[in-house]
């Protein structure tokens, strides 16, 4: 049934990717009342699926590559929403609702096998907020960067006194998601380490820390904070800014793609 | 070309005016209603001979009396009589400039204007709210009733339908509201923001005012005449600002708007730097309509600065113009149809009476017929005798739905001789007054 339901939201979400595109690009109300709700009900049903998927099998934690994926895209939704009513900024909408259509696809289509590689069942719990918490700090992590891209692009825009690209963002509003999506990632990220740091510790021991993807992930979290620290301390804006959140994402990128390759940290096979 | 009918009790909408087109704002001033005298002017525009219903619409690009009046009258009279009456403004001299629509034309012309398409800044959004004042004033003094008030809502839909599914609107074609939007573009919300105002001049104060209306918080003014800043700082509720201490002070602002007549620069790309570092990168907007202009171009190569002069404006204008023209012509096909849609809905209301008068006197013979076949039915059983009642109904049901498909066609044609016509041959009346057929 989870997956019933996860993929009437992934249908809604290619429903909301479309309907987006007239509202933002043309600027017209009534797409924007198909969108928006659109996006919601997809939220929703993603929502139950996830809590029906955690119901029925106990251990079942988000920790494939199609789960968390599935995941990172409910919350990417999440935090379109709350940008939407927060700043208005549908246009965002254009980059989102596709990227959570995708990574909804493949969990919703060609879903896992049943067994987790993680046999701690006695973790579930701490083991799920470990991952949620983190892509939570991934998904900022982007957003950040998709609102530090759009602020570029607006800039350059208005500086050539280009007609073009109307449906951008204002500069402040971008500035603005791309530096409070940074700070709420923080906390995400710290919590996340800090749980999975404590975990590793009762079942693995000392040696966990040697491993390349973990002591990656805390060259990431340094990375994070250097990088909230420069932006909120010179008020960097633009291009610098950008250059800044793309180094911190190839960072984060690449404690992803770490996961393939750790002996002790790494995705079940979907 | 919706036709007119000319039974007894028919009436006629008509449009009688004068606009930006068609008279020069000499002409216009003399016409002009102001919004005091409004309601009176329209209670007496109603109260002319021939006039059932008025309402007048007076801005300062156009005056135009609409008014519902006896079909009978195939002049004027009323409207006329009223310019020479209550305006004192002999016809003659007001004749060459004014134009007269009546019925589709008339709608139209309504349409158009309320959807802005035939202002003179196409697609300005205060003529709306002006019909609307017209339609309100005009019911408050009894002037409007079903007809303009059928024709006013639907004229209020048509312009919203059009603001919805065109960008007729959506783009700013003054100086001062370019330069707001581009400021929007750049803070989004204007609210709290600061301006500064550096020298004195007329469209640099009305792009302030602009400013403020949007939610400007604070408004700072810096002028070589100390006098003058001052008197525009008590305009703005602002504060002065010395101009020894200009450099050293507008980093205070988000905004600023140059017009000096200085011969040369008073901001350099340095000075941009330096008001960037103080304001730990948070962008400035210079706004110079100053000829010659004030801000070094290469200003607006810092980051975080941006800097456009009065041509950059004057161009941005003039592609939204052209952006408006283009929706315009989109707009028009939203009018043309739903003058269409409303003209018919009109003729298919005028052929309700006609469509009921047929049924009822069909009805009214199928009863007479059973009555007088009662005793021949008498033997029947409570089935049976309903058997009897539903194929009666049936038969006239079918019989009756090629004349009223006929009476609906004619008259969503605005064909009102055939409309006539069926009724007579069905009902063998006219205008709706056929008796029902009585037993034999």
């Amino acid at each position: 049934m989870s997956l019933l339901w996860l993929r009437v939201a992934v249908l809604l979400y290619a429903f909301a990717s479309l309907a987006v595109l007239p509202a933002a690009l043309y600027d017209r109300p009534r797409w924007r009342h198909i969108a928006i709700p659109a996006t919601t009900a997809a939220i929703f049903f993603h929502f139950v699926s996830l809590v029906e998927m955690l119901n029925a099998a106990h251990h079942r934690l988000p920790v494939d590559t199609h789960e968390a994926q599935s995941f990172l895209s409910l919350v990417l939704a999440i935090a379109f929403l709350f940008i939407y009513g927060r700043y208005r900024a549908i246009s965002l909408g254009i980059f989102l609702l596709p990227i959570c259509f995708l990574l909804g696809l493949l969990p919703a289509f060609r879903p896992g096998e049943e067994a987790t590689a993680f046999p701690h069942h006695l973790h579930a719990g701490w083991i799920f907020l470990h991952v949620a918490l983190l892509l939570a700090a991934y998904a900022a992590l982007f957003l950040s960067l998709l609102a530090s891209l759009l602020y570029l692009v607006q800039e350059r825009r208005l500086k050539k006194k280009s007609r073009g690209l109307t449906w951008l963002p204002a500069l402040e509003t971008t500035d603005q998601i791309a530096l409070k999506t940074l700070l709420f990632g923080l906390p995400c990220m710290t919590a996340g380490l800090l749980i999975g740091t404590v975990i590793a510790q009762q079942t693995i021991g000392p040696t966990y820390f040697l491993d390349p993807k973990v002591l990656l992930s805390f060259a990431m979290w340094l990375a994070y904070v250097a990088m909230i620290f420069i932006r909120r301390h010179s008020g960097l804006r633009g291009r610098r800014a950008v250059y800044l959140s793309s180094f911190v994402f190839l960072v984060v990128l690449a404690v992803w793609a770490a996961n393939q390759l750790s002996v002790v940290h790494r995705f079940a096979a979907p | 070309m919706m036709k007119t009918s000319t039974a007894p009790g028919s009436t006629v909408v008509i449009l009688l005016g004068i606009n930006h087109n068609t008279a020069p704002i000499e002409v216009r001033e003399r016409l002009a209603i102001s919004p005091a005298r409004l309601a009176d002017a329209t209670r007496a525009l109603a109260h002319q001979p021939g006039i059932r219903e008025a309402l007048i619409l007076s801005t300062c690009n156009r005056v135009e009396l609409l008014t519902v009046q006896d079909a009978s009258q195939s002049e004027n009279p009323g409207t006329l009589n009223f310019l020479n009456e209550y305006l004192s403004i002999p016809v003659t001299d007001l004749k060459p400039h004014l134009y007269e629509f009546r019925e589709r034309e008339a709608v139209r012309h309504l349409f158009r204007v309320a959807s802005s398409l035939d202002s003179m800044v196409v697609g300005e959004p205060q003529i709306l709210g002006q019909v609307k004042e017209a339609y309100t004033t005009g019911r408050e003094v009894g002037a409007v009733a079903s007809t303009l008030e059928g024709l006013l809502q639907r004229a209020f839909t048509v312009a919203k339908r059009v603001r919805t599914e065109t960008q007729i609107g959506s783009s700013s074609v003054s100086i001062a509201s370019v330069a707001v939007d581009l400021a929007r573009k750049i803070f989004d919300s204007l609210e709290g923001k600061t301006v500064l105002l550096v020298g004195a001049g007329k469209m640099s104060e009305l792009a302030a005012r602009h400013l403020i209306q949007q939610g400007a918080a604070s408004i700072l003014v810096a002028n070589r005449t100390q006098s003058r800043a001052e008197q525009i700082a008590k305009d703005f509720n602002g504060q002065v600002i010395p101009f020894d201490h200009l450099y050293e002070q507008a980093d205070r602002a988000d905004i600023v708007i140059t017009s000096t007549g200085a011969p040369q620069k008073i901001f350099g790309r340095s000075h941009g730097q330096h008001f960037l570092q103080r304001r730990r990168n948070r962008p400035m907007f210079f706004i110079d309509i100053a000829v010659p202009r004030d801000v070094d171009p290469g200003m607006n190569d810092v980051e975080g600065c941006f800097v456009y002069d009065i041509d950059d404006l004057q161009q941005v204008a003039q592609a939204h113009l052209a952006d408006r023209s283009r929706e315009a012509e989109a707009a028009e096909v939203i009018v043309t149809g739903e003058v269409d849609k409303y003209l018919q809905r009109l003729q298919s209301l005028n052929a309700v009476p006609v469509i009921q008068s047929l049924q009822q006197y069909a009805e009214a013979m199928r009863q007479a017929e059973l009555r007088r076949s009662q005793s021949r039915l008498s033997t029947l059983t409570p089935e049976q005798r309903e058997a009897v009642e539903a194929l009666t109904r049936s038969l006239t049901a079918k019989f009756l739905h090629h004349p009223l498909t006929g009476i609906r066609e004619a008259a969503r044609q605005g064909d009102a001789q055939t409309l006539a016509e069926l009724e007579r041959l069905y009902t063998g009346q006219s205008n709706s007054k056929s008796d029902p057929p009585t037993d034999e």
